[in-house]
């Protein structure tokens, strides 16, 4: 694979978990075992209850966009020929929100409450990125 | 917790700046210099009779308290500073004036120098951004990896939602920039003075759209400082204090994104319709928002002024687009804001020059742009913090 010039995550400890689940093409995030909530960013206890009972547990892939952008500033000299390019914001229909690229989509064609699924994007060998389009299938994956 | 006792205990008794330029070619300590001499100077006290100082940025744009003191040969018994974000300059004036009620420090320069100007790097989005390096994310929504970078890219989602939601446009918030533009071109010491019209705002370039260039801020140089000293001494010194009536500080927690009132559902903010009730800082300072005089607001980006406006209540959720219209926030009109240009013309101290225009409004030495009459004035931003100030 070509060197990827673009940003890669800053992984640690606490959120490799998420990150080896993309790799595997698995949406994961940790659920709480004893109160059932479900969140991200990844934290060492459940944020609602502070137990320490978490498993990381896979998800539907399926969400709606709740805000978007349109990049026309390249800050990264990585992403010039993109621009513009959107980033969106898409509540997991499990809850938690997440910031994304939509592909499969014109920029102004996004609106809010459009519903999407997850792509993963295998940017390097070790990295894989959620990227999300408009939803294909009502009962996916 | 004890019950509120501070309301006018602690007054400025001094304000100073360097001059704000968008390449000065200074160290953020020679600006930091200037601005604490002229601080001094205004207040009528000798370097010697200030024992502490809280510092807000630091580097690499901005200067340390650490370094700072021992530049400048202060002698101090306390010395605070905040990390390098811009939220906490009402924090650092409230700190102050705890300290000086409680008496931990006599009298306590608050200051920020800043020198976008001379980091190699540009910090604000893109590789030399620290904020998407943080674990759990940036403090403003940063995501590198998907290119989601910059403070004005945050600002962008809520915009954007914002305009869906309540059915507002681009245009109306173009209101916001004329408005600090006028007020900027009243203001010799503001950076960007030409005015500007809906069009211009319009026209201009887009930047992370909704949001166009004339949206955003400046990135510039330059350090104001804010002196803090007990009301009593206050009183024996050179100008008329300006007293710290009420405040409340930052709020933090899942319900809390910077750029967005709590329930907006920005980030992981849950969605709710949000009522300000009655904020606590007028409980505090015993007034009502009807009492205020002008409003003064951290408006990196025109989208957080109606953030502001809906956060403490001068306006229901939605109806900031159209309470920004006609002249409604400018000097002349019923609520005016940020009569020294704010961040998006006169430039960006973080607030710490919105603060020096704050006291000579309440001094009344503000000139062509002095809001008649004012005698209570108010900093409150879209992430949650405010103060009181009155004459």
């Amino acid at each position: 694979m070509a060197t990827y010039p673009k940003p890669l995550p800053a992984i640690s400890p606490l959120n490799a978990p998420y990150w080896e689940g993309l790799k595997r093409h698995q949406l994961q995030l940790q659920r709480c075992q004893d109160c059932g909530t479900i969140w991200y960013p990844p934290a060492p206890f459940c944020p609602g209850c502070w137990s320490r009972q978490v498993a990381w547990q896979t998800l539907s892939g399926r969400g709606t966009v709740t805000a978007w952008v349109v990049f026309h500033q390249a800050y990264f000299a990585s992403f010039t020929a993109d621009v513009p390019y959107n980033v969106a914001e898409v509540a997991l229909d499990e809850g938690p929100r997440l910031l994304t690229n939509l592909v499969e989509v014109e920029n102004d064609a996004i609106t809010i409450g459009m519903p999407v699924e997850i792509v993963f994007d295998d940017v390097t060998d070790a990295v894989t990125l959620a990227k999300f389009r408009p939803r294909r299938h009502a009962y996916a994956p | 917790m004890a019950a509120w006792d501070l309301k006018d205990k602690a007054a400025v008794c001094g304000v100073g700046h360097s001059p704000y330029g968008r390449r000065l070619n200074r160290s953020p300590i020679d600006l930091a210099g200037e601005a604490l001499r002229h601080a001094l100077d205004d207040a009528g006290l000798s370097r010697d009779a200030l024992d502490g100082l809280i510092v807000s940025f630091g580097t690499p744009i901005g200067v340390d308290a650490d370094t700072l003191a021992s530049t400048l040969g202060l002698k101090l018994t306390m010395y605070n500073q905040t990390w390098a974000h811009g939220r906490f300059t009402a924090s650092c004036i409230q700190w102050a004036a705890l300290a000086v009620t409680a008496g931990l420090a006599k009298a306590v320069a608050c200051l920020a120098a800043l020198s976008f100007s001379g980091v190699r790097r540009p910090m604000m989005g893109g590789a030399g951004d620290h904020e998407g390096a943080r674990e759990a994310g940036g403090g403003h929504g940063e995501d590198p990896v998907y290119g989601m970078t910059s403070p004005g890219a945050g600002a962008a989602l809520v915009a954007q939602k914002y305009f869906q939601r309540f059915g507002a446009t681009s245009r109306q918030l173009a209101a916001v920039p004329v408005a600090f533009r006028h007020h900027a071109s009243l203001n010799p010491g503001a950076i960007l003075r030409t005015p500007i019209t809906v069009e211009d705002h319009q026209h201009s370039r887009l930047v992370c759209a909704p949001l166009h260039l004339l949206d955003y801020c400046l990135i510039n140089d330059g350090a104001a400082c804010v002196i803090v000293t007990t009301s009593e001494r206050a009183r024996d010194l050179q100008q008329r204090p300006v007293y710290l009536s009420g405040m409340q500080g930052l709020p933090g927690g899942r319900d809390e994104f910077i750029w967005a009132y709590p329930g907006f559902g920005m980030a992981q903010q849950a969605e709710f319709d949000y009522h300000a009730g009655l904020q606590p800082v007028y409980q505090r300072a015993g007034v009502t928002p009807a009492d205020i005089d002008a409003l003064f607001t951290y408006d990196a980006f025109s989208i957080l002024v109606w953030m502001a406006l809906e956060r403490f209540g001068f306006c229901r959720p939605g109806e900031a687009a159209a309470f920004t219209q006609e002249g409604r926030i400018a000097l002349g009109g019923a609520l005016p804001m940020n009569t020294n240009g704010g961040l998006l013309s006169e430039g960006h101290i973080m607030g710490w020059n919105h603060h020096v225009e704050i006291v000579r409004q309440l001094r009344g030495a503000c000139g062509e742009r002095q809001v008649g009459h004012a005698q209570i004035i108010q900093w409150a931003n879209a992430y949650g913090d405010s103060l009181i100030y009155r004459r």
